[in-house]
């Protein structure tokens, strides 16, 4: 279906938390305050590296009106955090690897006096070297960042001979690209309020994509039981990944704790900036063959990712880009090496897309080369080496089947973006005004991959005043996981929305269901309520059966109440059902997310597909680039939540955008020197242009029990190189460093503006 | 009587009449939120680029990061909250009906620009649009919600139905 408000019917959905966001009433974790609250502030490094030789805060614990100031000595439990891998210190004891790393902490009866505070404290660094680069990283003379040296994780993934199979290509390619330092740039940067509370406990509204990952790691910082922690984690102002780490938690944490008083914590942009992670850059150099039919035959991959100093998700990251690094392709030979090396660049870590964006770029701008070498339409090109249905994954793993790669491809093959690239008319007249159409493709994996624990589970209850509750441990932080929850339980129910109550986002009265992640939850919520709702709906149908003296069978759940089926009205209210059961009606499961049976780490076993056709302009004189027309096609499975899924193609292809055309936090020497967002631009109204056509392909295999796919990243893998393919369409230039630059770009054009042609590197 | 080096502040915050005593070099934004708990206005970037923090001021929009307590005295500021009466404004309605949010952290400052702008100029091009969203950033919905909320609003208020490439794509030029 063409996905809009008008073809999606009632199914355009009003989101359950939308009146509180447009009027403004709704309080963010960021909005809390408390009476007689504290203001927390960090104190983090000025050199990206340093050894600490020593702290002292007298002088700061000694300013009235400040209640707490603490460095690594006061941290009771363990002093490191890392979702997948535990390396960074909440608070530096001897050494410091990047601009923000924490050193001290303070919490003060203003945010003013404890930015003074802070100022009160006196450190004594000795400056050390500084690695700026993965390559500088790997300099066997390089200072070690880490015990185990400067690699945080290779990766390795061969099939036949790819040494040998180039030999026998009619066509090879070589190329490296290289991807930016992306920042999430959530608006509502990381904080929130920490409580004490009576009896020992900690009450934490922060945000973040898995709380109960959060509450784990903060058991092991303050050395606290797990129960003794509740973490309140939604609503959030977008994540993308961003909030998936530990931030100011450890800090708002011990603050709390140590002065006995609610702290608030808020970043500034500036500290956001500064200590928040970034998108994975890497550089990437790939090597590719076909032979005389197109059929890609050789692919050697070589991807450098630089992590930055702590290691957070970079091996994940990395296992997803080198399983990625293929594309949707059937190739016979491969050979795919990577690194992730850590450096004092800020910290790389989860983002949209997952390391698979930075490598889709490489490996279709691959494509687009092959095909000019050979003189093979590059749309034809993808076809003849498409996978399709039976074909195993990347990883030459058993994979759920759909037939999305083709579905996708046929779909851009047949739009009209695509048909009618070659026509000139309506072409601006201005000689420096170049028009051009691009596409790329790509396929996605779900979930967290094998060999990871990913479990899932919810529950449904039946609350005593009659509403139907479901409660699960994920996250809103924008994406519309609430109004796909309801949406699935109308569906399921036949109820009205004011007959369901829905809790996320609290530890204390949440199931563990894994992460908000992966593009997962919406995967996970409705297989989990395919598991609940026959045994949840045959208990009340009973317990309204003994209420009516009516079989079960005759009975159906509706508005307000059970209903004889066809009937009008219902017999039962929910609520006096709840009155007749003695223990509260609940249904609970617990599942793992599917994983492919073959061991082979990260590897994943649900996909989706997306293609992607853009036309854009460029202006020869500025070398700017401006998109005019983009046309996506997605197989995701069934569609849940039309204004979600249109929502996240649309918000993840602008992301995109800045992703090819303006983002990078550009760091000299450790420092940032982008800081704020005068510098860092993302893209506003004015980059984007209101023709945007969304094919959502809901149609799966016969069989198919895995039902609708997560769509919260697809949408911002496969942009990037459809633009420079289509800049390349309209002025012969291929780009393979991201972000486009307009000024490489001039230079090219100056070219060509005299006249000597268009062919450039 | 004000405090030594507080100063006396009197507005009208959402058609309420409001006397603070507070730091003339307190921001406005902090003003609203810590002094008052209107925390519509959200504070993102604190440098005037994102639009986050956008109240009218005497009607005009401002960023409430860039303007200090002391210049806003005796004015007239609405925010996010004073924006809708007994039932939603128009333009909220239409966030609501068309996606126009998706964390929302965007969108109080997004609708106070769009109430100045839309009550200036009802029926904007796509260039004057551009130019008054210039300064709200939105990092969820990619602008396309935001967009169709815009038309809807403008079709609903005129009776008439905006084409894909009519009054709102007037203004697209060659940049």
């Amino acid at each position: 279906m063409r996905l809009s408000k008008s073809a999606s019917d009632d199914r355009w959905h009003v989101r359950p938390d939308g009146v509180g966001k447009v009027t403004g009433e709704l309080k963010y974790l960021t909005d809390m305050r408390l009476p007689g609250m504290l203001h927390g502030k960090v104190l983090r490094s000025p050199h990206p590296h340093a050894w600490i030789l020593s702290i002292r805060t007298e002088k700061a614990s000694r300013l009235p009106g400040v209640h707490a100031v603490i460095t690594h000595e006061d941290v009771p439990g363990m002093n490191r955090f890392g979702i997948a891998f535990p390396d960074q210190p909440a608070l530096c004891e001897d050494r410091v690897r990047y601009v923000g790393d924490a050193v001290a902490a303070v919490a003060a009866e203003t945010e003013e006096l404890a930015e003074y505070a802070l100022g009160l404290i006196e450190v004594d660094y000795e400056p050390l070297p500084v690695i700026d680069s993965p390559e500088a990283g790997l300099d066997p003379a390089a200072p070690k960042l880490h015990p185990a040296g400067n690699v945080l994780h290779r990766t390795n993934y061969k099939r036949g001979d790819a040494e040998e199979a180039f030999s026998r290509c009619a066509y090879v390619v070589e190329g490296t690209y290289e991807t930016p330092r992306q920042m999430h740039t959530y608006l509502e940067t990381e904080g929130g309020l920490f409580v004490p509370e009576p009896h020992g406990r900690l009450t934490i509204y922060s945000a973040t994509q898995h709380g109960f990952k959060d509450r784990m790691q903060l058991s092991r910082i303050l050395g606290m039981p797990e129960a003794c922690i509740r973490v309140v984690s939604s609503p959030i102002g977008g994540s993308f990944g961003g909030k998936d780490e530990l931030n100011v938690q450890p800090y708002g944490a011990l603050l709390a704790l140590k002065s006995g008083k609610p702290v608030k914590m808020h970043n500034t942009r500036k500290e956001s900036v500064r200590a928040g992670i970034k998108r994975h850059p890497m550089k990437i150099r790939m090597k590719t063959g076909i032979d005389g039919e197109g059929r890609i035959i050789a692919h050697q991959v070589r991807i450098t990712a630089d992590t930055g100093a702590y290691a957070t998700l970079g091996a994940p990251v990395l296992n997803f880009a080198t399983e990625h690094a293929s594309g949707p392709y059937r190739i016979g030979h491969v050979d795919i090496e990577g690194i992730s090396v850590y450096t004092n660049n800020g910290v790389s870590g989860e983002f949209r897309g997952f390391g698979g964006n930075q490598v889709v770029f490489a490996m279709e701008g691959q494509m687009d080369r092959l095909a000019e070498a050979a003189g093979i339409d590059p749309w034809q090109l993808r076809h003849i080496n498409l996978r399709g249905m039976g074909d195993p994954g990347p990883f030459a793993q058993r994979i759920v089947q759909t037939d999305g790669a083709r579905q996708v491809w046929a779909s851009v093959a047949e739009c009209a973006l695509w048909s009618n690239r070659h026509d000139r008319s309506g072409r601006p007249e201005e000689p420096w005004l170049r028009i051009g159409t691009g596409a790329a493709i790509t396929m996605h994996g779900a979930g967290l991959g094998f060999g990871i624990p990913d479990p899932a589970g919810g529950t449904l209850r039946l609350t005593a005043d009659g509403k139907i509750q479901a409660a699960f441990g994920y996250e809103e932080f924008g994406q519309g996981l609430l109004a796909s929850l309801e949406l699935m339980l109308k569906d399921l129910f036949c109820c009205a929305a004011g007959d369901l109550e829905i809790v996320i986002g609290d530890t204390d009265r949440v199931p563990h269901s894994g992460s908000s992640t992966a593009s997962r939850a919406t995967s996970m919520m409705w297989m989990a309520l395919q598991r609940m709702k026959g045994p949840f709906k045959s208990r009340l149908l009973g317990k309204a059966s003994e209420l009516t003296g009516l079989p079960a069978e005759r009975l159906e759940t509706g508005p307000g109440g059970v209903y004889e089926k066809g009937g009008e009205g219902p017999l039962v209210t929910y609520k006096e059902v709840a009155a007749a059961c003695g223990e509260p009606l609940s249904t609970h499961t617990e599942f793992h997310y599917p994983t492919t049976p073959d061991a082979i780490m990260g590897a994943h076993y649900l996909y989706t597909y997306a293609a992607v056709c853009v036309k854009v302009m460029v202006n020869l004189l500025t070398g700017r680039v401006k998109v005019l027309d983009q046309y996506h096609a997605v197989a995701a499975g069934p569609v849940i939540n039309p204004q979600g899924y249109l929502g996240q193609i649309e918000g993840g292809s602008v992301m995109a955008l800045g992703f090819t055309l303006t983002e990078d936090a550009l760091m000299d020497g450790g420092q940032y020197v982008t800081k704020n967002l005068d510098t860092y631009l993302i893209p506003t109204l004015s980059d984007i242009h209101e023709r945007f056509e969304l094919h959502a392909i809901e149609e799966l295999p016969e069989g198919d029990s895995f039902g609708p796919r997560g769509v919260g990243e697809v949408g911002s893998v496969a942009l990037a190189p459809a633009i420079v393919s289509a800049i390349h369409d309209a002025t012969g230039v291929r780009i393979a460093k991201l972000p486009v630059s307009p000024e490489k770009l001039q230079r090219h054009f100056a070219r060509i503006l005299a006249g000597e042609g268009e062919e450039a590197s | 009587m004000a405090q030594p080096g507080l100063i006396y502040w009197k507005s009208e915050v959402n058609g309420v009449e409001t006397v603070l005593s507070v730091s003339p070099s307190l921001r406005l934004i902090d003003l609203l939120r810590d002094k008052l708990e209107l925390t519509g206005p959200k504070l993102s970037c604190g440098i005037g680029r994102c639009g986050a923090c956008m109240v009218l001021l005497d009607g005009k929009p401002v960023n409430a990061c860039l303007v200090m307590a002391y210049q806003c005295s005796g004015k007239r500021i609405t925010t996010v909250e004073g924006i809708s009466g007994q039932e939603l404004h128009p333009i909220q309605q239409a966030f609501l009906t068309e996606g126009g949010f998706q964390c929302g952290y965007c969108t109080p400052g997004m609708i106070v620009t769009l109430k100045a702008l839309l009550d200036e100029n009802p029926s904007p091009s796509r260039g004057e649009l551009e130019a008054g969203l210039c300064g709200n950033l939105c990092r969820c919905t990619g602008y396309g919600g935001i967009e169709r909320a815009v038309r809807q609003f403008v079709k609903a208020r005129s009776g008439t139905e905006p084409t894909t490439s009519g009054e709102l794509a007037a203004g697209m030029d060659a940049h």
